[in-house]
């Protein structure tokens, strides 16, 4: 798949399972998870940094919104932030999915509690379907002690069988692609 | 438990609006989904795929455990293998009491309530708490789930609000979506505060060592992430040896569960991940993590069985629940045992938890096999669930009437002669009318929603011989098979037979010796009268000296075909069954083989709709052939009605033991009918006709007809 249809498949398969979705430049990625979050009225927010995150000068970009960011002690501060943010090491186009490959703890608990979770995900680390995540999966030796896939908001149909979000994960859950300079 | 009492379940069960509402609305919605969400894949390649890793798991399962074990331990995980669920138990207890456990979160987890853990632990001191909201509720409830994949379907959100409020000792409004705040507001201190986590694995993975589990609702994924001991529970029956198998089974088990692509968390545990054990520090350390494998000796017995090793090959996706007409109708608490619901949980509960109760259940399949077109792990359930109910009978007897009855059968000569005298004595019930419309007494529930055809006055064994055959060069010779129904109440069907099959160039014969197929014995698990019908009839058809034989029973066809298989150590008796087998097929089929009839017909219009029986589309396959033969007759116009391949609800002796569901099962196909504004339903089960036709004229449906698929191909043909 070319670049631009694996963003389209991505963000379709996203915004089936209620989720959303932006394209970003790197430059432009602490603007648009600004206005994700005041748009979602979230005032503090733990993000767990990285490499992309740090380049693109995320932290700073929310401070000066005035929103309130956690980025240690996520266990002891995630729980009491609205948002969330992390970055995924792979994306699923056609299920609008991220993955994690990595033990990261804080990664989990962002991504758990957050009410409002940002994913970052870079576009050239999009795979097609579902299937070419389980061959990279079957190769990743040694297996990482924890691996995740998300897609979408937390849900439940267990009261009369009616589709609701939000139950124990993220009430909203969107999800940036960064395009790769 | 007597049947009286499962009946009173199942009349509960029926009374209750809410589970009624939740039931109808969900199976209504769920198959138009489930078709959506696998378009663009081929499910019959991928639940082979599923079948085969799930096979080779289970042949290998030693050294697929043995590699597991390895990996998970290389890997700092502790592994338990439980021979029994008080073995499970004890360790998962011990664990709690030496770290000082006082509240551990749980997700589902089937295999830990075969060990009665929430119990348990409360026994001891300690909190169990079930944190998916379904079992949630149930637990507050003090309930068992009536849904593999929606435990709470049973409750409504007025259930559900009075049960919170109970709970939390606030007012909770009837609202769905207030009362899922409520249960993460709830929850969310829980999750933070438990010592210890407690989860069920979909798929174990042999090469990595890896536990997987699906969830939508993120509280898999916080037991697995926040308390710093976790322990996972699982049967030797979700055992996968490579992590590139683990696609088939993740394909199919959302897409078959909830009509869901995917679902919304996917974990993969490996040994001991990290954790955050001291927030204040932000310490870290890998987590204590334990894992019981349920090794018990139940499940190497089904392991061990040719007839039952395939429920290994379970994915625990509950389509089989989703689908099943009698599912529909009661839910998984009367279909179900304690933990296991529905087609796959009758097996499931007989062999791991509940003999007894899984002796009463098997009785509510109707044995219409929809659940084996859509198992994930490609099943023959209802084929598992039949050889059961044989198991139990074998083992336990048959209820005395039920034997008395199928033995009366079993004699020819005595069931004939009773059939003849029934045909004479019936006109004080039937007043001269062709239906029977009420019974006398206890007998009043076989006519509850449907009338009863009267018996023929002269059976077709006696009209055969009067009907002129005007074959001038015949192609051949046909025995027919009439089956009971046909000989003796149907005669017109067998009629109709006959003369389409002398209009195909063929003679008909029937030889007198034939008695009842079997069917109803075999269904009823009585193999002795079974086989001694096989014996009667291999013998009686003489397919030697007949180029085909035809039936216009469906279940009839089905029960010829299969005789050869009671005959594997008995090589001349097998060597007669199977040349009975390969020349007997269905009305419709042979037909259709034999190149149809000529293109003609009156013209005269026809709205047609078609009814599949069960034995004819699932068990055979045939449900092409007499669409083709009836839309190349001039004047019918097929008219297709909605789910025209559910089942009737006659299922044979099923309709007389539990009038009480095929009721309602008929109903539907009622509507169905009548919605489709056809003027006739064609048919090829003489069953599904009573069933249809006493359904019509129960209701004074009087303008719809019900015919045989032979009826009306002869009868657009008056002038052949």
């Amino acid at each position: 798949m070319e670049k631009a249809e694996l963003y389209e498949t991505f963000q379709k398969g996203l915004t089936s399972v209620a989720g959303e979705c932006y394209l970003a430049k790197k430059a432009d990625l602490g603007t648009a998870l600004v206005n994700v979050f005041q748009e979602k009225d979230t005032q503090d927010v733990a993000i767990v940094e990285t490499a992309l995150l740090k380049e693109a000068g995320v932290v700073d970009a929310l401070q000066k919104a005035g929103i309130k960011v956690d980025t240690d002690h996520i266990r002891k501060n995630a729980p009491d932030d609205k948002g969330g943010v992390t970055e995924a090491d792979y994306g699923i186009a056609n299920l609008g999915s991220l993955v994690q490959m990595k033990d990261n703890i804080d990664n989990r608990i962002v991504e758990t509690v957050a009410d409002v979770y940002v994913g970052i995900v870079k576009l050239s680390q999009i795979v097609d379907n579902f299937d070419t995540m389980i061959d990279i999966m079957a190769d990743t030796k040694p297996f990482p002690k924890f691996a995740g896939i998300i897609t979408g908001p937390s849900r439940t149909a267990d009261i009369e069988c009616v589709g609701t979000v939000g139950v124990h994960g993220p009430r909203q859950y969107s999800v940036i692609v960064v395009e790769d300079e | 438990m007597s049947n009286e009492l499962l009946k009173q379940e199942i009349e509960r069960a029926m009374d209750n609006a809410p589970l009624q509402k939740a039931l109808k609305k969900f199976t209504t919605a769920y198959p138009g989904n489930r078709e959506k969400v696998y378009k663009g894949y081929d499910f019959e390649a991928l639940r082979e795929k599923v079948h085969e890793v799930k096979t080779y798991a289970r042949d290998h399962l030693d050294e697929v455990m043995a590699e597991f074990i390895k990996n998970a331990e290389a890997n700092g995980a502790h592994v338990f293998v439980a021979h029994s669920p008080e073995e499970a138990m004890d360790y998962a207890l011990k664990l709690a009491k030496d770290n000082h456990v006082k509240l551990a979160v749980k997700s589902k987890s089937m295999a830990s309530e075969e060990m009665h853990f929430n119990q348990n632990f409360e026994k001891n001191g300690i909190t169990a708490q079930e944190t998916d909201l379904g079992e949630f509720i149930n637990s507050i409830a003090g309930d068992t789930p009536s849904h593999m994949v929606m435990p709470a379907i049973h409750y409504s959100k007025e259930d559900v609000a009075d049960l919170f409020t109970s709970y939390t000792k606030e007012k909770e409004e009837p609202i769905i979506s207030k009362e899922v705040k409520t249960s993460r507001r709830v929850m969310r201190p829980k999750f933070l505060a438990a010592e210890m986590g407690v989860s069920g694995a979909n798929v174990a993975v042999a090469e990595t060592g890896t536990v997987i589990t699906m969830t939508n609702e993120g509280n898999g994924r916080m037991v697995g992430t926040l308390p710093k001991m976790h322990l996972y529970i699982f049967g030797i029956e979700k055992f996968v040896a490579k992590m590139s198998d683990i696609r088939y089974i993740f394909k199919v088990l959302p897409r078959n569960g909830t009509a869901q692509n995917i679902t919304t968390y996917l974990s993969f545990y490996t040994g001991a991940s990290n954790v955050v054990s001291d927030p204040e520090n932000d310490t870290r350390e890998q987590k204590d993590f334990h894992i019981i494998i349920l090794d018990t000796p139940e499940r190497r017995k089904i392991m061990a069985s040719d007839d039952y090793k395939d429920i290994f090959c379970c994915i625990r996706c509950a389509a089989c629940l989703n689908v099943c007409p009698a599912f529909r109708l009661v839910g998984g608490h009367v279909y179900g045992g304690n933990i296991y619901t529905g087609g796959i949980g009758t097996l499931l509960t007989s062999f791991l938890n509940s003999r007894e109760r899984g002796k009463d259940i098997q009785n509510i399949c109707l044995q219409c096999g929809t659940c084996n077109t859509v198992c994930g792990g490609k099943l023959p359930i209802s084929n598992m669930i039949l050889k059961l109910r044989t198991k139990y009978a074998q083992e336990d007897g048959l209820n005395p009437v039920h034997k008395f009855c199928l033995d009366t059968v079993a004699d020819r000569h005595l069931f004939h002669s009773m059939l003849r005298i029934a045909s004479v004595a019936q006109g004080m019930i039937t007043q001269g009318q062709p239906m029977i419309r009420h019974l006398p007494m206890f007998l009043s529930g076989l006519t509850a929603g449907r009338s009863l055809p009267s018996v023929a006055p002269q059976p077709f064994r006696d009209i055969l011989p009067t009907i002129q055959q005007h074959v001038p060069n015949p192609k051949g010779k046909i025995a027919i098979f009439t089956g009971c129904l046909l000989d003796f109440v149907y005669v017109d069907i067998a009629t109709a037979v006959v003369k389409a099959l002398n209009m195909a160039g063929y003679i008909v014969e029937m030889p007198l010796e034939q008695a009842c197929c079997g069917a109803p014995a075999t269904y009823m698990g009585d193999v002795d009268n079974a086989k001694k019908a096989a014996v009667m009839n291999i013998e009686a058809m003489h397919a030697e000296d007949y180029d085909y034989i035809v039936s216009a029973c469906p279940t009839c066809t089905h029960a010829l075909r299969d005789y050869k298989d009671m005959f594997e150590d008995d090589p001349e008796m097998y060597k007669k069954a199977e040349e009975l087998c390969y020349k007997t097929f269905d009305f419709s089929k042979l037909l259709s083989m034999l190149g149809g009839l000529p293109d003609n017909g009156d013209g005269v219009p026809m709205k047609v709709t078609y009814h599949d029986s069960c034995h004819m589309k699932r068990f055979m396959g045939v449900y092409k052939e007499q669409r083709e033969l009836l839309e190349g007759t001039q004047g019918v116009e097929l008219i297709e009605m909605n789910n025209c391949d559910k089942c009737c609800g006659f299922g044979g002796s099923y309709s007389v033991k539990f009038p009480e569901m095929s009721a309602p099962i008929l109903e539907e196909k009622i509507d169905n009918v009548v919605a489709s504004g056809a003027d006739v339903v064609a048919v090829d089960c003489p069953g599904c006709l009573l069933q249809i036709r006493g359904g019509l004229d129960a209701r004074g449906l009087h303008n719809i007809q019900v015919k045989h698929t032979a009826q009306i191909l002869v009868e657009k043909r008056p002038n052949q």
